[in-house]
């Protein structure tokens, strides 16, 4: 009789073999990463993927890189450059904007990323970081098709104080008020108007932390880079807790605080921005309308800038170009539903666009929608850029408190 | 010894595709999870380095806020839990003892919710609860309010409805899963040795579906105290739950030792649960009931 012993490998063997092996191969990175120290890098992936290779003698072409927010990359808009150069754009979306800064890092000084796009508040921190290369301006002669202010920067957030370009502006928006015209006509002439009792309940707000603390800094005559913690930050946190306060919770996006108006479920959005007129046209509410209260706004600014990992500069400096031709410009801004900055675009955007901003009177426009930096990396006075998520994450939970 | 050694080699090659998947998607995940929450924040969102301490475990057990959204959502996934699992278990019963024909009807229909997205379900309670939804617009062209009611959205209230109907498929199927074994014919015995209804439930039903019932509480309560969707969308001020913060931590803060500390924390808060459940069987004598096979 043949005694047979059968090794079986039993789950709980099988379980414990294999989550030390592979706990083994997942630690060992981060043990080193830590062990090296330091606020560098973020664990994220590193260069883009797939290849980047220039076009051919430094020629626009081949593969370019970018890295920014869906949409920002305007297909449509771009498609006849895209088209006639022959470029392929290998496309990296980011979920947030710090992704643009972590992912540039994490390359570690690889090659990747040719081409991004920075929201003006995060000039300050890119600059400290490094992550930008210097643009030369006479590669894109389209800058000269901006309006003057565009063109220059009187806020520093295109330009360096040593003269050296980061970035191009391309597209530019404002955040005051929207609300539905038919239950709130006229909407309100303040801000502070939100807080009447009577918009209890009414009120939507969204979740956009340096949206927020822009415009609140503004309405309270703050600036969000130069908020002291003890004299100016008690304010700020309770002017927007008394905005939080009457809403019924905070939107995830602004297309969610549109289907508030549209449903009736808020009269009035703090933080509106104009092109939420447009999304509540699709969704069949006509009556939805953005300006600017007696204490004006904020404004936003978007300009796509080259990265220190960019090992396609000249195709980047093309798609630069390019996107500031009137046409392709009014193309992208219709696309966006957002401002364009480019004079020759006016008159090319549709008109329900060109409507949303008052072209005619825009000097004096930009006087009422400042341009903010973000609060700082590091501060011993100023309220820190990390400091004001949490604030607002407590802001935010502390209202149904 | 070759056969003994091809043996040994079978099951190994066998598995080895689902422990390799298991091990990259969630041992190394987690593990690589476990030790952000040891590490520090850095000064720029979005990076950590050492040295390895407690901080974050600090910070979250001292934050008030954190205090309060880590019970608002305990007793969410409670109130979820239990609320689920009292209304499948008549649903379940019927399936089993006195659906008949339409069991299988109904089985689908139960599983088709399941196959609609998450997103369009919550969209879809927004639409029945608002002021100008469903409900409040039957109300009130009914005369049985004079306005929409306020109360039905934007709360705790509309978390738990969202979240119930959203876990009620799988815990019908599971405790009718776990009705079959129990045979027609032991209710018919109980019923003939002069058993009511309320007994034959008690004295029978229950028991045997106790253990399979406090498997779907601590299944439904897990999920929905983790939920951070649901209560964006829903929630309003009030219903903000931590889940919130953690997916704030990782995505907007970037404080990622924050975020993992405050997540195994909750997994700490989970697993004591499940020890509590699973002690309660224990103790009433039901954990070890088994079916005749």
């Amino acid at each position: 009789m043949r005694n047979e012993t059968i090794e079986r490998l039993n789950r709980r063997q099988l379980l414990l073999r294999s989550g030390v092996a592979i706990a083994a191969i997942g630690v060992s990175p981060m043990l080193l990463s830590a062990c090296g120290g330091g606020d560098g890098g973020s664990g994220g992936t590193g260069a883009a993927g797939g290849m980047t290779t220039a076009g051919a003698d430094g020629e626009v072409g081949g593969a370019v890189d970018y890295l920014s927010w869906e949409g920002y990359d305007t297909p449509d808009a771009i498609k006849p450059w895209v088209d006639a150069s022959g470029v392929q754009i290998n496309a990296t979306y980011i979920a947030t904007h710090d992704d643009i800064q972590a992912k540039i890092l994490a390359a570690d000084g690889s090659t990747g990323y040719d081409i991004t796009t920075y929201y003006q508040g995060y000039k300050p921190l890119y600059q400290e970081l490094g992550i930008l290369q210097a643009i030369d301006s006479e590669k894109i002669p389209n800058i000269a098709n901006l309006f003057e202010y565009f063109q220059g920067d009187a806020g520093g957030f295109w330009v360096n104080p040593d003269g050296a370009r980061t970035g191009v502006p391309w597209t530019f928006g404002s955040l005051a008020l929207t609300w539905d015209d038919t239950r709130l006509p006229g909407g309100v002439k303040s801000y502070y108007d939100l807080f009447d009792p009577s918009l209890t309940g009414k009120v939507a707000a969204v979740d956009d932390p340096t949206g927020n603390l822009a415009l609140a800094s503004h309405v309270l005559g703050l600036k969000p880079d130069a908020i002291n913690r003890e004299t100016d930050l008690p304010k700020v946190r309770e002017f927007l807790g008394n905005v939080v306060a009457q809403t019924k919770g905070v939107s995830a996006s602004f297309g969610d605080a549109t289907n508030l108006l549209v449903s009736g479920e808020a009269d009035i959005c703090w933080l509106g921005w104009a092109a939420m007129n447009s999304f509540a046209a699709d969704a069949g509410n006509a009556n939805v309308k953005t300006a600017l209260p007696e204490e004006g706004g904020s404004g936003f600014c978007d300009a796509f800038a080259i990265p220190i990992t960019a090992d396609n500069p000249q195709t980047a400096y093309s798609w630069i170009n390019n996107i500031l031709e009137p046409d392709v410009n009014a193309a992208a801004n219709d696309y966006l539903i957002g401002a364009t900055p480019v004079a020759g675009s006016v008159d090319l955007l549709a008109p329900a666009t060109r409507d949303l901003y008052p072209y005619a009177d825009l000097d004096e426009f930009l006087t009422q929608i400042p341009f903010y930096n973000n609060p700082l990396v590091e501060s011993e006075e100023f309220l820190t850029m990390k400091e004001w998520l949490e604030i607002w994450t407590e802001i935010k939970a502390n209202a149904g408190a | 010894m070759e056969q003994r050694q091809g043996h040994r080699l079978g099951p190994l090659a066998l598995t080895l595709p689902a422990v390799l998947g298991l091990a990259l998607l969630f041992v190394a995940p987690f593990v690589t999870f476990s030790i952000y929450s040891f590490l520090t924040a850095g000064i720029l969102p979005f990076s950590v380095g050492g040295p390895l301490t407690f901080d974050a475990y600090r910070s979250v057990v001292e934050s008030e806020v954190n205090r309060a959204l880590a019970l608002n959502s305990l007793w969410t996934g409670l109130f979820a839990a239990a609320t689920t699992v009292v209304v499948s278990l008549p649903v379940a019963y019927w399936l089993r003892y006195a659906a008949g024909s339409r069991r299988n009807l109904v089985l689908l229909l139960i599983t088709a919710t399941i196959f609609a997205s998450y997103l369009v379900r919550i969209y879809a309670w927004r639409s029945m609860l608002g002021q100008n939804g469903v409900i409040n617009s039957a109300l009130v062209s009914l005369g049985v309010v004079d306005e929409p009611l306020a109360f039905l959205l934007f709360n705790r209230f509309a978390v738990t409805v969202a979240l119930v109907h959203i876990f009620l498929p799988y815990v019908v199927l599971l405790l009718y899963a776990a009705l079959l074994p129990i045979g027609p014919n032991m209710l018919e015995a109980a019923q003939d040795l002069g058993a009511g209804v309320v007994r034959r439930w008690t004295r029978v039903v229950l028991p045997l579906v106790a253990a399979p019932a406090g498997t779907a509480f601590v299944f439904v309560f897990i999920l929905a105290a983790a939920d951070y969707v649901t209560p964006q969308f829903l929630g309003g001020t009030s219903g903000v739950m931590l889940g919130v913060r953690i997916q704030e931590s990782f995505l907007k803060s970037g404080d990622w030792p924050f975020g993992a500390a405050s997540a195994l924390s909750m997994l700490l808060a989970f697993l004591a649960l499940y020890g509590l459940v699973v002690l309660a069987l224990r103790l009433t004598g039901l954990r070890s009931i088994r079916f005749a096979s």
